[in-house]
């Protein structure tokens, strides 16, 4: 099979590649194809059925060292490949490129199947490379073996097993290509240890064939939106008298933040984004109401309430944005939506219009059309009363908490870190309030500032990613916004910011456990706290972090020294640790619950809402 | 409501188990699945038989249009299609019934062995079912083996 495979490939135009035609093993043309595909960082943890590959590595690097002294492609040693495989997520996710992990068989191949999971969940371009036993002890339970190509094809967007050495480079090149185009994703590649050892020619130009995946990527880049389809929308458009854009994490893969940024203004049309598409949207414009959903902001979620025009844009209706399919949105007379995945379509709610394509060159359609039919809102004054009920809603229900308790509140933390980076510094997060918190109350004026766990909501992302979006941007102050318990989970990875010496900052909201869960089981579970409470957990996080060789390490629990620690802590020039001790029972508000409506969100003690208090207690919920 | 799918798949290691795959992990039953080669090296044809809800059936054929693996996908229950499936049963004890059923439903017979027939029939899946009935009262079933549902779809004749 490969075979023919191989013969297709081989049949494209001839190579111009300087190394094309010469003699390499499978492992060279490993790192010849990632040293081709402009990387230049790798995140690996090496082990026996992987180690030809680490060895290519090793030689390419001395023969290839930079002017500097710099290694080409610098290999990335993480405590974990879970760490390894977020690394490179936070990577890709900073820098738009792909982002690669290089593992061994078996358990180093498992460790990486949360992180795949969740690049496929978010859609991150991955390329993740594991070695594989032996072809022949294949499926013989040897050391270290581990089914990949079965475990990862449930998880991955693909994933391949080479099995035969003539079609390695051609794969390697394949997976590159399905990783970034389409709908973004990880790929898998399976390599056993022999076809690394195969002596094999280089030829520098070949990929699969992939003839369905091919065809159907074409329909998605040629579709354009036609007069008929455009006349439609603005048809549509033009009736509607409070217009909102829904905007998820499909503006900052397709690169249309610009383009969005153009479409709001010209036609005066509000913005809420996902938590994936915070950023996609300059937060500090009059236009931004920041996140919606279920710890979105009031206003946006008030907004969306208010709506007859539903803009979604690279947007998928998840349930921690619409709650009740049939409640969200009930004003609306039209919703629209772009994506470039066909299967969004309609999936969660159906749409009257939409189109599948590529986001940024249809907004750049829609804006060109809209101008030259004369479709011109801001001068005809269609939209100024929206607009002031927006303006409205944005003073009304602003965030809010309590500005003079005598714990320090972990709003305020953020604020403060706010006033310094000032929407521009790159901010991870694990999973949990602390996340949700920093999603509310930072500022995010461009994207892939913004690197969240959105979809599978892995605990333990915020420290792995923060490392790799430091490797991608060094010319930018990344700081991971983590949780007492999201830390612990990737807390190996401390001792890596130092090796490499990385300026990561790293901020602790330390609230002695699961804030989260803990929440939940005070308004789900009559405040039950079921192992959420790690009050008694021993760990003294400064003495860690100076354990692990950070020379800023240090703890705030003064209120009035909030300011002043903050500035210290970013000023510092190197790796840095802050632990803050936060109120423990900070809530994370607006709050619409599981299975509940807009109309029935939780604003807390210090977020006017517009209805009624309502009842915190919820029964028992199926939703999750 | 039951679907019919028909899908193309390119020969890679693992494609069929992520087809599989993906319906098996939405919970769905497999009720038939064939997969054999085709004239082009490279692809399989799967047919896929499945029960469930329209709405659910359309989206994991959507799902299924992701995979990279597939080259085509469609659903044939909503086309003018043909359905065969093939029977093969060992019989044991009243040959003389077992004829008559052969005959009745234009059915084979491979082999013999004492009172033992082996018949081989072919027909549309309901006809399957109701030669596979008659079969077990006319004699003892010993074993039998379906081969799951082969579909085409139906040529569009225009008169030239």
């Amino acid at each position: 099979m490969n075979a023919q495979l191989d013969s297709i490939g081989d049949i494209s135009r001839p190579s111009s590649h300087p190394l094309a035609g010469k003699a390499m093993t499978g492992a060279d043309i490993v790192v010849q194809v990632l040293a081709d595909e402009g990387l230049d960082v790798l995140f690996g943890y090496s082990g026996g059925a992987i180690l030809p590959v680490y060895d290519a590595v090793f030689r390419h690097n001395e023969a290839n060292l930079r002017d500097d002294g710099s290694e080409p492609l610098p290999l990335i040693v993480p405590a974990n490949e879970q760490g390894a495989c977020f690394m490179a997520a936070g990577y890709a996710r900073a820098s738009g490129q792909v982002g690669v992990a290089l593992l061994t068989s078996g358990p180093g191949a498992t460790n990486a199947v949360t992180p795949v999971r969740d690049s496929m969940a978010d859609s991150i371009p991955l390329v993740v490379i594991c070695g594989q036993v032996p072809t022949a002890a294949i499926g013989t339970d040897a050391f270290q073996e581990a089914p990949i190509s079965t475990i990862m094809g449930a998880c991955a967007k693909h994933v391949f097993l080479v099995t035969d050495a003539s079609a390695l480079e051609a794969t390697l090149r394949t997976a590159f290509h399905i990783a970034r185009s389409g709908r973004q994703g990880p790929v898998v590649v399976d390599i056993p240890k022999d076809v690394q050892n195969t002596p094999l020619t280089f030829r520098g130009n070949r990929e699969l064939p992939m003839r369905g995946y091919r065809a159907r990527l074409r329909a998605v880049q040629d579709a354009t939106i036609s007069e008929d389809h455009c006349a439609a929308f603005f048809a549509a458009l033009g009736r509607a008298k409070r217009p909102l854009i829904y905007a998820g994490g499909g503006i900052i893969s397709s690169g249309a933040s610009a383009s969005l940024q153009k479409f709001s203004r010209t036609f005066g049309i509000p913005v809420t984004t996902t938590l994936m598409g915070i950023g996609g949207f300059d937060t500090t414009d009059p236009l931004a109401l920041h996140m919606l959903g279920m710890h979105g902001t009031a206003y946006a979620n008030y907004a969306m309430d208010d709506c007859d025009f539903v803009f979604a844009l690279g947007a998928r209706f998840d349930d921690r944005v619409v709650g009740v399919p049939a409640a969200f949105a009930p004003r609306a007379k039209t919703i629209a939506q772009i994506d470039i995945d066909p299967a969004e379509i309609g999936k969660v709610k159906p749409v009257h219009w939409h189109h599948v394509g590529h986001l940024d060159a249809a907004l750049q359609r829609l804006v060109k059309y809209g101008q030259r039919h004369g479709f011109s809102p801001r001068e005809d004054g269609r939209y100024d009363a929206w607009h002031a009920h927006v303006a409205a809603l944005k003073k009304d229900h602003a965030l809010n908490y309590q500005r003079d308790s005598a714990l320090i509140q972990p709003y305020a933390v953020i604020e403060a870190i706010n006033r310094i980076t000032d929407g521009r510094a790159i901010i991870t997060t694990g999973v949990g309030q602390h996340q949700m918190w920093s999603a509310q109350y930072f500022d995010f004026r461009e994207p892939r500032r913004w690197l969240t766990s959105g979809s599978m909501g892995t605990m333990g992302f915020g420290l792995p990613a923060a490392i790799g979006a430091q490797f991608a941007r060094r010319d930018l102050t990344v700081i991971d916004i983590d949780g007492d318990a999201s830390i612990r989970m990737n807390i190996g990875e401390m001792e890596t910011v130092t090796t490499y010496n990385l300026p990561v900052k790293i901020v602790v909201l330390n609230n002695a456990g699961d804030g989260m869960v803990r929440q939940w089981q005070k308004l789900f579970f009559k405040g039950r706290f079921s192992a959420s409470d790690k009050s008694l957990h021993k760990k003294d996080f400064v003495r860690a972090a100076q354990a692990d060789g950070f020379a800023w390490a240090q703890r705030l629990d003064d209120p009035t020294r909030v300011n002043s620690t903050i500035a210290d802590f970013l000023a510092f020039d190197g790796p840095a640790f802050l632990e803050v001790v936060i109120d423990p029972d900070a809530g994370v508000y607006p709050m619409v619950g599981p299975g509940a409506t807009y109309a029935q969100m939780i604003t807390g003690d210090w977020i006017a809402s517009r209805t009624g208090p309502v009842a915190e207690t919820a029964g028992p919920t199926g939703m999750f | 409501m039951r679907h019919l799918i028909s899908i193309l798949l390119q020969n890679e290691a693992g494609a069929l188990a992520r087809v599989a795959g993906l319906f098996a992990s939405r919970g769905y039953n497999i009720e038939s699945l064939t997969v054999a080669a085709t004239p082009d090296v490279e692809a399989s044809r799967l047919t896929l038989v499945i029960f469930g809800d329209d709405g659910l059936v359309d989206q994991i054929i959507k799902q299924s249009r992701k995979l990279v693996d597939v080259i085509e996908i469609a659903e044939l229950t909503r086309r003018d299609h043909l359905e065969r499936e093939l029977l093969v049963v060992r019989t044991d004890g009243a040959p003389e019934r077992v004829d008559a059923c052969v005959q009745q439903f234009g059915a084979r017979v491979l082999e013999r062995h004492g009172t033992s027939v082996l018949v081989e029939f072919t027909g549309q899946p309901d006809e399957v079912d109701r030669c596979l009935d008659a079969l077990m009262r006319a004699a003892e079933l010993c074993e039998h083996a379906r081969s799951g549902i082969a579909a085409i779809e139906r040529a569009v004749l225009t008169m030239a």
